[in-house]
């Protein structure tokens, strides 16, 4: 059977168990396990058990469980209901003040966190109570959390950067320094269309009333509560920036921030840690076993003859530099729904590269425009894992297809951005070539 | 059917309590990472044992965490088929889609337990400078494709019932039950 | 005719250079060799097989032929401890070749690993493991209190004579160096630090080596061997061994090269610890080889041969 009916199938049964209700993560197991046996044969099933325990040894996974730790602790102890109460003080006369200053915290949080499933748990877990019980519409809050938790892989320090560094043969740094600007207008298109929607339709994130706009006093007071959040901040960046800790045990200093913070708060007991411990062990374990599941169909992907496909479809490519670079970013979007990055970058980045240098592009620039690619597909139905890892998070009155419907409006503004990197490299290329020339 | 109850209650507490009792483990991976960075920067005397103790201890507390959070219903779906289906069609569908389950779980078995076994043939310790034994971290992969096996029994016997006396039996319901 | 398709997990990146000069130029000389009648299909880092799992995959049957590090598989297979390379073992390319050549060590490994694990065994190449550094470094001296990242047996040495050695992950050394949390670190030789961006902040890079070893091993399932038609096994096996003599030359040849790159686009300063103190650093490796001496007759045997040719260049009393 050729790979591209193979795929047909593969990708059609995942979405047929999908859509009957079985978990994301037994369905990428499941389908990896009958589509081996029949491409490849029963020899092949160790790779289920070695791809599992390999996962259970990535040190770069540990910063998920402490990250979201640290977001519940936060949650718990009244730290982020206070930062929200700030935020509604202070911009809350803005239409959409919320979801604006949400997003730059995702920004913020993208900064100290190198992965993008544990933003978007944490800030589901910090942000959406805060944003729903102020009347923001549901599609707003959940949207802009799942847009903005997925800078993480964008806005430097990022796993999958390194990654990319490694296999494209380029320099970490400028990849780093190339982020930056990239995933500071990515921050201010999503801001202009919060505030642009809001404005128009006030329902979708509502001002604060006028009877409960503060004086100036209620303003300063309620500033405080930004200190402890900033503190812990502070201590994520410096503690990788003056060389105390990696990128990823800097979630582990992330805790303590949010343990410090607690103790000021006076609500750090022996309940909040046990319930916040019990609560990061579920999120954690449910984004874990997606991964499981898809390691496994990455891997059965690749056995079958991904590669392959890759190369095949590279044959279609309409001709000119343009056209190329787009159909690559399409084949990279579908990718994107149902792999692991690390795999889409394995299968695809050594096809993908000399064709795209070839025709004189800037390798560093496609490495962003690949990574944005990424984000977009993390977020796009049907598949997406910051869907899954979203609903994780959300309560039981918003629906998969309401998570579904929320990204919409947010992918048009993402897009909008890639087609702004495309049309001025020099967005992605000016930190690069100041630092690094 | 009391018999039956007793060995779905079982299941249910038995999962329950080893996801409460593992997810403390946060704690211990916190004080792990936080301890080999003050080793490191202040003492500049970083030990050969922080990270790899780190790393086992994150293996153990997800892998044992699947069969937990099933008995939870942590495990995400895509619900927009799902929720318009009636009880007992769910039940149905539930019935029907447990083979890719049944076939992910069972690979992890047997295939995990292959790893496993193979570990301990010569007592398998790792390779790195401080070189814990491995073969127990490897045997957790059996051990939770078990645990996570046994509730997914268990849902499976509570969907026949369902689909057999239309009364909803599902877990969920117990969630709601208990949680209110 | 009929076309026969291996596939082959190996433990390498895709874009890495070896992934390209040793596994697929095999790969694209065996299928010339065989007038495309058999087809090494190569499989990046992961893809297939995670690295740590490839010997067992190979052993197992799942797949009939690997490429990995002989340092993932030492707790299993004593012998690979030696292959890996013991700190401070040769001081230099050549050394190691004749040793595993002419000395006899590999047909040791492959009279061990066919007994033992049904594998047949070839040694892709012999290179060295150097330190790549943003201090200078000149004497044993000079290691006490240096921040490293290592890993397994070259930790446990660096340690030894007073380095802080540490275990981090491969994708946060980088960060690491540039924050001032490690002052150097080991991945291959110059090559290997270079693909992994290290000269951007490291300026200093030591020789000799920390050792000179025979890291990257292929494997086949010898019942997948046996399977073969007689000339195919031929081609495969000849093929393999040539590979190892043409690599291990084309290997110190792209060291040079990289070498003389970095010191242009880098400025990087090459640092030479003289006779004297490689031979005290030796001395203090030598626990080191006793250790792994005693974990099989193969294993002391095989630490004698590296013991008698270090005395006959005179290094050792
Ligand atoms: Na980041
Ligand atoms: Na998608």
């Amino acid at each position: 059977m050729s790979i591209e009916l193979l795929t047909l199938l593969f990708f059609g049964t995942l979405l047929l168990f999908l859509v009957l209700g079985l978990p994301l993560s037994f369905v990428l197991g499941g389908v990896s396990v009958v589509f081996l046996y029949f491409t490849w044969g029963p020899e092949s099933f160790y790779m289920v058990a070695a791809q599992t325990w390999d996962a259970m040894n990535k040190f770069i996974l540990v910063a998920i469980p402490l990250f979201i730790f640290m977001a519940m602790l936060l949650e718990r102890s009244g730290a982020a209901a206070d930062l929200y109460e700030m935020m509604y003080v202070w911009f809350g006369p803005l239409r959409g003040g919320l979801a604006i200053g949400t997003v730059a915290i995702c920004a913020i949080f993208s900064a100290m966190c190198g992965i993008s499933g544990a933003a978007v748990v944490s800030m589901g877990t910090i942000a959406l109570p805060s944003m729903l019980q102020r009347n923001y519409d549901k599609l707003m809050a959940v949207g802009c959390i799942n847009s903005g938790g997925g800078w993480g892989i964008l806005i430097p320090p990022s796993v999958i950067m390194i990654l990319y560094a490694l296999i494209a043969g380029e320099s970490v740094g400028k990849l780093f320094a190339a982020g930056i600007l990239p995933g500071f207008m990515l921050f201010v298109l999503v801001s202009l269309y919060i505030g642009i929607r809001c404005y128009f339709q006030p329902h979708m994130g509502p001002p604060i009333p006028k009877e409960e706009r503060g004086d100036w006093g209620r303003k300063f007071r309620s500033v405080r509560a930004v200190l402890l959040p900033m503190l812990i901040v502070f201590m994520v960046l410096g503690s990788i920036v003056f060389g105390i800790a990696t990128p990823t045990e800097a979630a582990g200093i992330g805790v303590l921030g949010a343990i410090i913070s607690g103790l000021f708060y006076r609500q750090l007991n022996l309940p909040l840690l046990k319930e916040a411990s019990l609560r990061t062990f579920r999120l954690t374990g449910m984004i874990m076993w997606i991964l499981f599941g898809a390691y496994c169909f990455t891997a059965a992907y690749h056995g079958m003859g991904a590669a392959h496909l890759i190369e095949d479809l590279m044959q279609y490519v309409p001709g000119g530099p343009w056209g190329t670079i787009i159909f690559i970013q399409i084949i990279i979007f579908f990718l994107a729904m149902v792999l692991d990055p690390a795999g889409i970058m394995m299968i695809c980045i050594p096809i993908f590269l000399p064709v795209v240098t070839a025709y004189g592009f800037d390798p560093i620039w496609f490495g962003i425009l690949f990574i944005v690619n990424m984000e977009i597909g993390y977020m796009t139905p049907p598949f997406g894992f910051n869907l899954f890892y979203m609903k994780g998070v959300v309560p039981p009155s918003i629906s998969m297809m309401d998570i579904y419907r929320s990204v919409i409006p947010f992918t048009i503004v993402e897009l909008v951005g890639l087609i702004l990197l495309m049309i001025f490299p020099q967005i992605v290329l000016f930190l690069p070539n100041l630092f690094f020339n | 059917m009391r018999a039956i109850n007793a060995i779905l209650g079982f299941v249910d507490a038995l999962n329950d309590h080893l996801g409460r009792i593992l997810s403390y483990a946060v704690l211990l991976m916190f004080l792990l990472v936080l301890s080999e960075v003050i080793r490191r920067y202040i003492f500049n005397a970083p030990t050969v044992w922080g990270q790899e103790l780190t790393q086992l201890t994150f293996g153990v507390y997800v892998i044992l965490s699947g069969g937990h959070i099933l008995r939870w219903g942590g495990h995400v779906n895509v619900d927009i088929l799902y929720t318009k289906f009636s009880t007992r069609t769910k039940a149905l569908v539930d019935i029907i889609t447990s083979v890719l389950f049944f076939l992910f779980c069972g690979m992890l078995l047997i295939y995990g337990g292959s790893l496993a076994l193979d570990s301990m043939s010569y007592w398998e310790h790792s390779i790195s400078a401080w070189g814990p034994p491995l073969w127990p971290f490897k045997l957790m992969i059996p051990t939770a494709a078990v645990l996570l096996l046994l509730q997914g029994i268990a849902k499976l016997i509570r969907d026949i019932i369902t689909l057999t006396t239309g009364v909803d039996a599902s877990s969920q319901e117990l969630v709601k039950k208990e949680t209110a | 005719q009929d076309v026969i398709t291996w596939r082959c997990p190996a433990h390498f990146p895709a874009a890495s250079s070896s992934f390209k000069d040793s596994v697929q130029f095999v790969s694209a000389l065996i299928k010339e060799r065989t007038n495309g009648r058999f087809i090494i299909e190569p499989y990046a880092a992961g893809s297939l097989i995670p690295g740590p799992e490839v010997f067992n995959a190979v052993k197992r049957g799942m797949v009939p032929i690997g490429m990995t590090s002989s340092a993932y598989d030492m707790a299993r297979v004593p012998i690979l401890n030696v292959v890996a390379g013991l700190p401070l073992n040769f001081a230099a390319e050549w050394e190691g070749v004749y040793f595993h050549q002419w000395m006899g060590f590999e047909q040791l490994v492959k009279d061990d690993m066919l007994k033992n694990h049904g594998l047949l065994f070839f040694s892709d190449r012999i290179y060295t493991t150097e330190l790549s550094l943003k201090k200078p470094v000149r004497s044993m001296d000079d290691f006490k209190g240096l921040k490293l990242r290592s890993s397994g047996i070259m930790q446990k040495y660096l340690t030894s004579i007073g380095a802080a050695a540490t275990m981090i992950p491969g994708g946060d050394i980088y960060a690491g160096l540039a924050s001032g949390m490690l002052d150097g670190a080991h991945w291959g030789a110059v090559q290997g630090s270079s693909s992994m961006k290290f000269y951007e902040i490291n300026k200093y890079h030591l020789k000799p080596a920390l050792n000179v070893a025979a890291t990257d091993i292929w494997v086949i399932n010898k019942n997948a061997f046996d399977k073969l038609p007689a000339d195919i096994q031929e081609i495969l096996t000849r093929t393999l061994e040539e590979h190892f003599w043409r690599r291990t030359n084309q290997y110190q040849y792209l060291e040079e090269l990289e070498l003389a790159k970095v010191q242009k686009e880098h400025d990087v300063t090459v640092l030479t610890i003289p006779p004297a103190e490689f031979s005290k650093m030796q001395a203090a490796a030598i626990k080191i080889w006793d250790e792994v001496a005693a974990l099989s007759p193969d294993c002391a045997k095989a630490v004698e041969m590296i013991k008698e040719f270090n005395r006959s260049m005179g290094r050792l009393p």
